[in-house]
């Protein structure tokens, strides 16, 4: 197994306050890696830095031994790092299809202009990105309402929605921000099968950060676990739930208990 | 094109160029000429605007690029000599070069935070033609020459303006054309990616870079055309009316370029040019009113605001069922 | 030196009324009002009709002004704004709104009261001489001692009574104002009148030194946007620093700059873009307002 993402000493302070500090571990190619903590931890602080939607105060984030972090975001996108969001972040006056089409942006071989002319190049892509996108639609079950307008779609969807904004763009590392959120048992297991094929399907790695303990015990190949900005335990969701300090932390929370 | 909007093309051409010139012929009144050629011009300008609202920026600054592009075209003829039909792109390079400048630190700036710094520029155009001494202070550039001869490889495409018998009718024929062919270009615009693009960057700046949009580049491009577009405005105008003063565009001017957008509406492409169309002709008409004009006109334009606050096309989104 | 702090002081205390006004509805509403510099020529000329025309003292010109604006504020909000801002889907149509205001304003202006400047005649005479270091009318000292003293008397109102209390808590967030019992509609018109109150107080000071006219509205709602650009915009502390540091730069150009002809504003704008550019929410102000 080789490494694709090394995140390395990362630390961020805000003014006085700081939210993430010295954390480093390194992401598996193909693996599913899951980073939780309880509320507050750091976790979407974390989350933004390797994505480099946020500067980091020191530290760096690698891929394939390239330094991404100061990269602007859509320059990390065009590397192959896709982060979704975790509200409901989509393109709302857009329908289904629409949005993943529009989110194929970075596999056009014709430059803006071209497109603007309409060359054969142009007609090629789009014709190719409308193609992918009823793959992608047929991927993720949004058939029935992949003419619907975004803003007029239910959570569970919007969910799958982002995912599908993520995939159109053809990652390497997905970094899903809390998947599971405020859904109920029987739409987590299917999420969770979708994230699974995700990696065997598509061969995307995945990086998550989540706080349904059962579902992240369930999903992952590995755990790094972060409190108070700083890392307290990595290794298999076995190793996880027998380590003392992750016990401590999320006992010592008001948090959900850890999925036993 | 499906052939249902080639044949509205078509009846739109046969409008502009063929059925307006014969009813003014038939009724008369030849000063609408001028009126028409100022709603086509402004509608270039509104286009523009209507472009930036499109990646979800409030522009109240097309004035000065008007402005910047009138008095490019004017230096240029005036004491360059450089024919008229050049000074027009040039004009408009001119304007979009210096909107990259301007764009670069001021796009960051959204809602509200945007509508004042351009607004603001509007005024700094003005200040600025008053006070640079390449422009001429307030007594401003007069006697332009008419535009002369454009021709191609030996060929007339336009003949010289001043051995016209009615420039008039020559004028309205150019601004229309130009009218058309900027819609043209907005429309391919809006209906290939870069379009669909900047819908991205309307509806969510943040998900739009995370899908690898240079939003930056985005924004400042989207920026640049509309500028362009200002400049031609301007240019043209500047060359009609033969002289540009620094009042000939003022923030008034930029409000209203923002308020064509608007009442047209800003989901449809040829909106600005309806937009234009009714509130310039309204004014006009509406000088029959003598010193209640600008009263009427507000009044109407804020009762307009009370009865549809989303804008006259609205109309047209209740009966698609659009939201 | 003292002359251009004295200066800039002066117009300072002015534009920050100004400004007060325009952030005090921008903050209650989000509303960006285009009529203030028209609220503000409309003050003007009502107190000129009192103490011109119906030979009345300044002072009760003065409040004339505010108690016209106040009305007309309250007006415009409860029948206007509060209806479209209810109604309307995106931002711009309250900036329309304004925009529609702003002409009516001006048609209302040029029916009233004409095209031409008009002024009241000076109410103190005499000038002020410190060893020919500071220079200054009385009647200028007079104006600009009552523009601070207007806003020390803004600041303790929006500090210490209910009301002000109300509207700053209702500026901060509407929804927990809401939850807590503020009144939105009502403390939106009053903010409202208020604004446009001290739009028209400003008007009816500057009346007696430079006149008003009709032309002067637009100009003036620009300056009012680039103080609260400066400062941030919703913010009363942003509005002042604004104000005054707008005053401070425009008495620094007209003297140091004045060689190079009208150039002053030009240099504020372009300072206005690079200090964007570092900070895009201003002085004071909250990120994207």
């Amino acid at each position: 197994m080789s490494t694709i993402l090394q995140i390395k000493n990362i630390t961020k302070r805000y003014g006085g306050l700081t939210a993430v500090n010295d954390v480093s571990f390194d992401v598996n190619k193909g693996e599913i890696l899951s980073v939780i903590g309880p509320n507050g931890a750091g976790k979407s602080t974390l989350f933004k830095l390797i994505s480099s939607f946020v500067p980091a105060t020191s530290g760096e984030v690698l891929f394939n031994g390239e330094r991404i972090s100061s990269l602007a975001p859509h320059k990390v996108a065009r590397m192959g790092v896709v982060r979704t969001f975790q509200e409901t972040t989509i393109f709302r006056s857009m329908t289904v299809r629409e949005n993943i089409i529009v989110s194929h942006h970075l596999r056009s071989k014709a430059s803006l202009f071209g497109f603007f002319l309409g060359t054969k190049q142009a007609k090629e892509d789009e014709a190719a990105f409308a193609a992918s996108a009823d793959d992608i639609v047929d991927f993720l079950g949004l058939q029935a309402i992949r003419n619907e307008l975004a803003s007029n779609l239910p959570q569970g969807h919007l969910r799958a929605l982002g995912m599908a904004i993520g995939l159109a763009t053809d990652p390497k590392v997905i970094l899903l921000d809390e998947p599971f959120a405020g859904m109920n048992h029987d739409e987590t297991m299917k999420m969770v099968g979708l994230v699974r094929r995700l990696r065997d399907e598509r061969g995307v790695t995945v990086l998550l950060v989540e706080h349904d303990m059962p579902a992240v015990m369930k999903i992952s190949d590995r755990i790094v676990c972060i409190n108070f900005g700083q890392k307290l335990a990595e290794g298999t969701p076995q190793e996880i739930r027998e380590n003392e300090k992750v016990i401590e932390a999320y006992l010592g929370s008001e948090d959900a208990a850890i999925g036993m | 094109m499906n052939t249902k909007k080639l044949l509205g093309f078509a009846v739109f051409l046969l409008a502009v160029f063929v059925l307006v010139p014969l009813f003014i012929g038939a009724t008369g009144r030849v000063d609408f000429f001028y009126t028409l050629t100022s709603v086509a011009l402004l509608s270039v300008g509104a286009a523009g605007v209507w472009l930036t609202f499109y990646i979800g920026r409030i522009n109240i600054g097309q004035g000065a690029y008007a402005l910047v592009g009138g008095y490019v075209s004017a230096i240029l003829v005036t004491q360059a000599g450089v024919p008229f039909w050049l000074t027009l792109p040039l004009a408009g390079l001119f304007c979009a070069a210096i909107s990259v400048v301007i764009g670069l630190p001021i796009l960051r700036l959204r809602g509200v935070y945007f509508a004042m710094v351009t607004l603001v520029l509007t005024e700094v155009a003005r200040l600025s033609a008053l006070a640079l001494p390449v422009t001429n202070g307030a007594k401003g550039i007069t006697s332009i020459p008419l535009p002369g001869e454009l021709s191609l490889f030996g060929l007339t495409i336009i003949p010289a303006f001043g051995s016209l018998s009615n420039p008039r009718i020559g004028f309205y024929m150019m601004a229309v054309v130009l009218m058309v062919v900027t819609y043209l270009v907005l429309w391919r615009i809006v209906n290939s990616r870069l379009g669909h693009l900047c819908r991205s960057l309307q509806q969510n700046e943040e998900l739009s870079a995370s899908i690898g949009v240079n939003t930056a580049y985005l924004r400042v491009l989207a920026y640049a055309i509309s500028s362009f577009f200002g400049g031609i405005a301007g240019a043209m105008f500047a060359s009609i009316a033969q002289s540009i003063y620094p009042s000939s565009f003022v923030v008034a001017d930029s409000v209203n370029f923002m308020l064509y957008c608007f009442l047209g509406g800003l989901g449809y492409v040829f909106g600005p040019m309806l937009g234009t169309l009714l509130l310039y002709f309204g004014w006009d008409l509406l000088s029959i009113a003598k010193q209640y004009q600008l009263l009427i006109y507000s009044g109407v334009m804020i009762l307009l605001m009370l009865v549809l606050p989303n804008g006259v096309l609205s109309l047209l989104d209740k009966k698609e069922g659009r939201a | 030196m003292e002359q251009i702090i004295a200066n800039g002081l002066y117009l300072g205390a002015q534009y920050a009324l100004i400004a007060l006004g325009l952030t005090l509805i921008f903050s209650l509403m989000n509303v960006l009002n285009f009529a203030h510099g028209q609220m503000y020529v409309f003050g003007g000329f009502v107190t000129y009709t009192v103490v011109v025309q119906l030979g009345l003292p300044f002072i009760v010109g003065l409040f004339a002004s505010a108690v016209v604006l106040a009305v007309m504020g309250a007006a415009i909000e409860k029948f206007l704004f509060a209806p479209v801002v209810r109604r309307s889907k995106r931002d711009e149509s309250t900036m329309l709104l304004a925009a529609g205001v702003a002409f009516f304003l001006d048609a209302v202006i040029l029916l009233f009261f004409g095209e031409k400047q008009r002024g009241v005649p000076k109410i103190v005479n005499g000038v002020f001489n410190w060893d020919m270091r500071i220079i200054m009318p009385y009647d200028r000292i007079l104006i600009g001692v009552l523009a601070i003293l207007l806003i020390v008397v803004f600041i303790a109102f929006m500090n210490y009574s209910k009301t002000g209390r109300a509207m700053r808590a209702l500026a901060q967030d509407k929804m927990a104002a809401q939850l807590m019992g503020v009144n939105v509609a009502r403390y939106s018109m009053i903010g409202f009148a208020l604004g446009a109150m001290l739009a028209g107080l400003v008007g009816g000071l500057l009346v007696t030194i430079t006149g008003v006219n009709l032309g002067m509205g637009g100009p003036t709602s620009i300056k009012a946007f680039l103080m609260i650009m400066i400062g941030g915009a919703g913010v009363i502390s942003g509005a002042i620093a604004g104000g005054f540091i707008l005053g401070m730069m425009e008495s620094v150009g007209l003297t140091v700059l004045s060689a190079y002809g009208d150039i002053t504003y030009l240099v504020i704008f372009a300072s206005l873009m690079v200090f964007l550019a570092v900070r895009p929410q201003g002085l004071m102000g909250k990120p994207w307002g």
